[in-house]
């Protein structure tokens, strides 16, 4: 069902509206029409952005009421943040920042007309588009596994109810269980965040259920900042977590919900509880507006984040084929920028500049034990290449790393207030 | 050919500039006077990496454990960004950062920053 904001039922101005009943006049009259599909970190910042600049009228198509951020949602699963911490309302975007929010969910596009159709109904038409529908999951990859099944054996890959069922049963579990951490192949959103998950469960095991351990199944050989979990796993958590390669299990294969187990190419694990995080591909409508190629992913110009395969459409975010960036919010909140000035610069020529393009991640090992990295990228080749990558090294002192964890916190709140405008 | 010796004459002057900064050296008086482009366009691309700043530190100025930037003048900016570009040590981050902007759009960077946060100042 749609539902109009009130910022649309009060003044029936958004261009969007015209463009309902009558796309053909809408278009090309007045201030150039950009529409984001999703309000994730990609979209909303994108959407912010452009709405800043005043030149141009931003309509974001988004079916919830609020963004429940992935990152920092393990400190929610260990009992260190609430969930309302981590949920931001999208109407700041549409009173602070005039961004007209329609909440219905795109379900087609139409390229050559520059049209968007919505679950409700109504038919949209932009200038441009730009498309961040995040990730979905190849369920089929393992056998026994689907939305249903993730009721039981939930993925929390998507922060929010799954988040809430997942905290749920770790608290319910009984001392001295096993939690099963089935990790994804790359790409994946969030590449640290698997073992991010289970430093912080162990941390809340350790005071709740010390008897209990951690088993992470993974689907990969080696992961990132290895070193510096694996380091942190022996100080803090010693025998409790252990990680299983892809080349000791051959990875998951199946799951038996009733049974609540795991199976692997050669073995069955016994679960208290099971943590499913499949593999993954781009966001749907990104495969059904013919913005993915063969990988699943959206391939992308560097520069500008228009699609390479639709032209007038851009793709930002986890969905896109980011080169050597991850998948991750800070990505996503860079190439958005990147974005928003390149659309700029083609409807109202405004000038262009190389797009500085960044990713940092903080990552807990515990509430006060913190590690970090920091990346650059440049377009070179048609694609966007590291250009220097720093990361902690193991061995830094306990105050470095609290420094870290303290960074972390603050880096939160002023990077959710740069997405969700909740900064001045 | 024409597009091959144009690029080639290019090439030449930027490599010219390049020896000009190294023989200025990198000082905060070079940077500053940096010879930009109209001040519109300047303020429009220090506009687009400033708002790179705004996904750590809190455009109101309430960050805590990341120092606010607000307010501060340009030539604290700059030489703020100098020390983060020759070390590490202070933050991994900011040395990424700082060693990804040139000294031309270090310097439009610091003057956006200031001028807003004078505007802002104003009634």
């Amino acid at each position: 069902m749609t539902a109009w904001t009130r910022r649309q039922i009060g003044g029936l101005v958004g261009g969007a509206l015209l463009g309902v009943a009558a796309p053909h006049i809408a278009r090309g009259q007045g201030r150039p029409r950009v529409i984001v599909i999703g309000g994730g970190i990609g979209g909303a910042t994108v959407a912010r952005y452009l709405a800043d600049l005043k030149s141009i009228d931003v309509t974001l198509v988004e079916p919830n009421s609020a963004h429940v951020t992935c990152f920092f949602s393990n400190l929610y699963l260990a009992g260190l943040r609430s969930l309302a911490s981590l949920t931001f309302d999208l109407e700041t975007l549409a009173e602070r920042h005039g961004i007209t929010i329609i909440r219905d969910s795109a379900v087609a596009i139409d390229a050559p007309g520059k049209g968007v159709e919505l679950q409700g109904g109504a038919k949209l038409s932009y200038d441009r588009l730009v498309v961040a529908p995040g990730i979905a999951f190849k369920f089929a990859e393992i056998e026994g596994y689907d939305e249903a099944a993730a009721k039981i054996m939930p993925h929390a890959w998507i922060a929010g109810s799954q988040s809430e069922l997942l905290r749920r049963q770790l608290k319910s579990m009984d001392d001295g269980g096993v939690f099963v951490i089935a990790a994804p192949p790359n790409p994946f959103r969030c590449p640290p965040a698997p073992y991010e998950r289970a430093s912080l469960v162990a941390y809340y095991f350790k005071q709740f259920k010390p008897k209990s351990k951690i088993l992470i199944l993974d689907a990969k050989d080696r992961f990132s900042g290895q070193e510096l979990f694996q380091d942190a796993w022996s100080r803090h958590y010693p025998g409790m977590i252990e990680w299983l390669p892809s080349q000791f299990t051959g990875a998951i294969k199946a799951v038996d919900v009733a049974a609540r187990s795991v199976v692997t190419e050669g073995e069955t694990f016994r679960a208290a509880v099971a943590n499913i995080i499949p593999a993954q591909k781009a966001g749907l409508i990104g495969e059904k507006a013919g913005l993915t190629d063969a990988s699943g992913w959206c391939p992308v110009d560097p520069v500008t984040f228009e699609s390479t395969l639709q032209p007038g459409i851009h793709v930002v975010g986890d969905s896109i084929i980011g080169g050597d960036m991850p998948k991750s919010a800070f990505s996503a909140n860079s190439q958005a920028k990147a974005c928003a000035f390149a659309i700029a610069a083609s409807l109202t020529g405004s000038p262009q500049f190389p797009p500085h393009l960044f990713n940092s991640c903080y990552t807990f090992l515990a509430p006060d034990d913190a590690f970090t990295n920091a990346l650059t990228f440049a377009p070179e080749g048609g694609r966007i290449k590291t250009v220097k990558m720093l990361i902690s090294k193991v061995g830094e002192s306990a105050e470095a790393r609290r420094r870290t964890a303290r960074h972390a916190v603050g880096w939160y709140s002023a990077f959710t207030a740069d997405v969700f405008g909740g900064g001045s | 050919m024409k597009r091959e010796r144009a690029a080639a004459i290019v090439s030449r002057a930027k490599g010219l500039a390049a020896e000009i900064r190294w023989l200025l050296g990198t000082s905060l008086s070079a940077i500053l006077l940096f010879p930009g482009n109209s001040a519109a366009e300047d303020a429009s691309q220090g506009a687009q990496i400033a708002a790179t700043c705004a996904s750590c530190h809190d455009p109101a100025g309430r960050g805590q454990a990341i120092p606010p930037i607000v307010g501060l003048d340009e030539q604290r900016i700059v030489k703020a960004m100098l020390a983060f570009r020759a070390s590490e040590s202070p933050s991994l981050v900011m040395h990424a950062v700082a060693l990804s902007l040139t000294d031309g759009e270090l310097a439009v960077m610091a003057r956006y920053l200031t001028d807003r946060a004078n505007a802002g100042r104003q009634p």
